[in-house]
């Protein structure tokens, strides 16, 4: 670097080694994944995968805020790489009541306006968890108490996304059913807040039982209706 | 023990006996010095903030402060796992090791241009606002504004303060760097100029396309470009930060120049090519295109080429330094050379996740732990002890206070971070084991309750580290207060305030240049 001119050049070098990794590692995968469109059934108007509700999408930044994705991840690698299949977290009923077991693919995740695929099991893969919780009130619980249903756990409790309140009148009717140690003092009722709600609707949306066939290698898929 | 830190009297205070240096020196003290304050200050939060999330992580333990601290994160969402955690690694990124690393990169491209600063108004006020982003965003990570997104947990407003306060010490380093003396070109400017060029790349692209303006519909792509941000930050930012210190400090404090010179431009080039697609241990088995995985994989496979060359010189540097002095050279010494050793420990940690079938056994385990610890605290902390015992003695003509509180720190660092890093390794390995059992009975739980106790023992070993740190933080802090005291009085009292052996400042031979 003793003159400017030699400057330049280790400078031009220095860019094009960044360049190198940038369109290597984030400009391709995006040109070939970033524009995803759903799949759209011959002689019909449905589409896969479909988008969740908008409560399920405020229900993302309660994800995120609270940091749900330093322990629990959302892709199932395929039977060849890893357990994931094994641990079942790949296996969801679809519409007919049959079992879809698969892995994730880059589709799965175009309605998401953020996506969690997270980088540590301290918890269960989440990819298909509203198929092992179907219903809010189980997943209240869980929220609220862990332990209660699983005594090993090591996920906390989320007290603080739920209300303890006066009963007046009839109890909620989203009011959660606790076993004595927990449950709320005579007269009060636990309920869960807002932001509890619209997380539970974002946990209830992940489920992937639908099949996403033509896309197994991750390749674009031409919807039929623009094949000649 | 007794020759790991020879202690004795500078004869003549520590000022740089090359009158250029002291010039540098003394231009850049208090830029240089408010970093290092704010980002020990930041590293005792950062610290008491993992230990407290890191006991989090096995809750049926019964001791008992543990219980106050299930009841805090039960009950307030401000200290529930998920935001004390990521609060805590910013904290120890962006508040610790990025504003150090401000301040080694301002002194270091002071001293290798040999020109006194310009501007320190400039720099002073870029050093404040980045402490005020990093002080934003911690806020807003605890009030529930956290954006999830692993190392860019920081809200979009604390975002732009920060890169805001960098683009006026970018601003700062092009003028003093166009201001260089001519011929004083060393090796350490060409990892100092990688280090500032990525960083606002890397954090402008990252804040940008996922937190400010994120693109709906764009998926899997988001997750992508943050396992490119997150790597950056290890590989293009910290680590070319931390090989600039060591390759001129250590031929500096050792007095003969570096082993294997010529190879450092290989070394050089071959890690800025290969070092950042380590990114791609984040993607292995999941939705994206395998032959991006596939080529990653082998290029990132390549990086030992760089950690073989740079570990070489480094530390058969230190090693025939040492075999010429006779001691390992002062209080400085054994933290560069361990930072050196470091730095090939987690070039080794990212080559096993290079590996294809361990890359599947590791990746969502606490291993993943392992490597961050290693750039972050085993790599890169180690470096910026090494300098702040180094520099600061430099910048306010003071010897630190006590050589025995320094030999605790050494040891108890090396033994804290070689125990975190030989649990989170087993214990990521166990866990692992646990959740790819082919037995499809085994489930979730087990793999908890083979976790649990590598993380208890983890919990353990950061409270160690802790430890450490707090009593360097004290040590800087009864120096400062010393200083002031003689500053007020005025008098010296010679051989009651220097306990560092004096290194010399006759300016090693550099090695050959970097200009392609």
């Amino acid at each position: 670097m003793n003159s400017m001119s030699n400057f330049r050049s280790f400078f031009g070098l220095l860019l094009v080694a960044f360049l190198f990794t940038w369109v290597g590692l984030v400009v391709f995968p995006w040109l070939e994944l970033g524009h995803l469109a759903p799949i759209q059934d011959e002689g019909s108007t449905d589409i896969t995968p479909w988008d969740s509700s908008g409560t399920a999408h405020a229900g993302e930044h309660v994800y995120a805020a609270n940091g749900c994705a330093y322990c629990h991840t959302q892709q199932v690698r395929p039977a060849t790489s890893g357990a994931d299949i094994i641990r079942g977290w790949g296996t969801a009923k679809d519409e007919d009541g049959k079992d879809v077991t698969r892995r994730s693919y880059p589709r799965d995740y175009i309605w998401q306006g953020q996506v969690f695929l997270g980088n540590s099991r301290d918890g269960a893969d989440l990819s298909n968890v509203a198929q092992r919780f179907p219903d809010a009130a189980g997943l209240y619980r869980y929220l609220y108490d862990p332990y209660v249903l699983n005594p090993h756990s090591s996920m906390p409790a989320y007290h603080f996304l739920f209300i303890t309140q006066k009963i007046s009148g009839q109890p909620s009717r989203d009011a959660l059913v606790l076993p004595e140690a927990d449950a709320a003092p005579a007269g009060y009722e636990i309920v869960p807040t807002a932001q509890a709600k619209s997380l539970v609707a974002y946990l209830l949306s992940l489920k992937k039982g639908y099949h996403l066939k033509p896309d197994e290698a991750g390749i674009p898929y031409v919807p039929p209706s623009t094949k000649s | 023990m007794a020759t790991l830190f020879p202690t004795t009297v500078a004869p003549r205070g520590f000022v740089s006996t090359d009158p250029e240096l002291a010039a540098v020196d003394a231009s850049v003290r208090w830029p240089v010095m408010v970093c290092f304050l704010t980002a020990v200050h930041w590293m005792v939060v950062g610290t008491f903030l993992l230990v407290y999330a890191s006991s989090l992580t096995h809750p049926q333990d019964s001791f008992p402060i543990l219980g106050l601290f299930i009841d805090l994160s039960n009950n307030f969402s401000m200290f529930t796992y998920g935001r004390v955690w990521p609060a805590a690694i910013d904290a120890l990124v962006y508040g610790w090791a990025s504003t150090a690393g401000l301040g080694l990169a301002i002194w270091l491209l002071a001293r290798t241009t040999r020109a006194p600063a310009c501007a320190p108004a400039a720099l002073m006020t870029a050093v404040v606002f980045w402490n005020l982003g990093v002080a934003i965003g911690l806020i807003g990570i605890f009030l529930g504004d956290s954006t999830g997104i692993e190392l860019l947990e920081f809200p979009t407003y604390a975002s732009w303060v920060l890169w805001l306060a960098y683009a006026l010490f970018a601003l700062w380093s092009v003028a003093t760097y166009l201001g260089r003396r001519p011929g004083h070109d060393h090796i350490a400017q060409a990892w100092l100029l990688v280090a500032l060029f990525a960083f606002p790349w890397l954090y402008g692209a990252g804040s940008i396309l996922l937190s400010s303006h994120p693109m709906p519909g764009s998926g899997v792509i988001q997750e992508l470009i943050d396992a490119w941000y997150v790597h950056g930050i290890y590989t293009l930012w910290l680590a070319p930060l931390g090989l600039g210190l060591l390759y001129y400090l250590i031929p500096k404090i050792s007095g003969i120049s570096i082993r294997f010179g010529s190879k450092a431009k290989i070394a050089f080039w071959t890690w800025i090519i290969f070092a950042p697609w380590t990114a791609v241990h984040d993607l292995v088995g999941g939705p994206f295109p395998a032959e991006t995985v596939t080529v990653g994989l082998i290029l990132s496979g390549l990086i030992f080429i760089p950690v073989a060359l740079i570990g070489m010189s480094l530390i058969s540097t230190a090693f025939t330094a040492e075999d010429k002095q006779g001691h390992h050279g002062g209080v400085v010494f054994p933290f560069l050379v361990l930072a050196a050793v470091a730095f090939v420990v987690a070039g080794l940690s990212e080559q096993l996740l290079s590996i294809r079938s361990a890359n599947e056994l590791l990746r969502f385990t606490m291993f993943r732990e392992c490597n961050c610890f290693l750039w972050v605290y085993g790599f890169f902390s180690f470096v910026v002890f090494g300098s702040i015992y180094y520099i600061v003695p430099r910048l306010l003509d003071f010897g630190w206070r006590s050589a025995l509180l320094v030999r605790i720190h050494y040891y108890t660092s090396l033994y804290g971070i070689l125990l975190v890093i030989a649990m989170l390794c087993f214990g990521g390995v166990m866990q692992g084991n646990t959740l790819e059992n082919p037995d499809a009975q085994v489930t979730i739980v087990t793999a908890t309750d083979v976790s649990i106790s590598f993380h208890i023992a983890a919990t353990m070993c950061i409270s160690l580290i802790a430890i450490g740190n707090g009593i360097f933080a004290l040590h800087l802090g009864w120096m400062l207060i010393d200083w002031l005291r003689l500053r007020v009085r005025g008098n010296r009292l010679a051989a009651e305030i220097l306990l560092e052996p004096y290194e010399g400042d006759a300016p090693a031979k550099t090695t050959k240049e970097m200009a392609a």
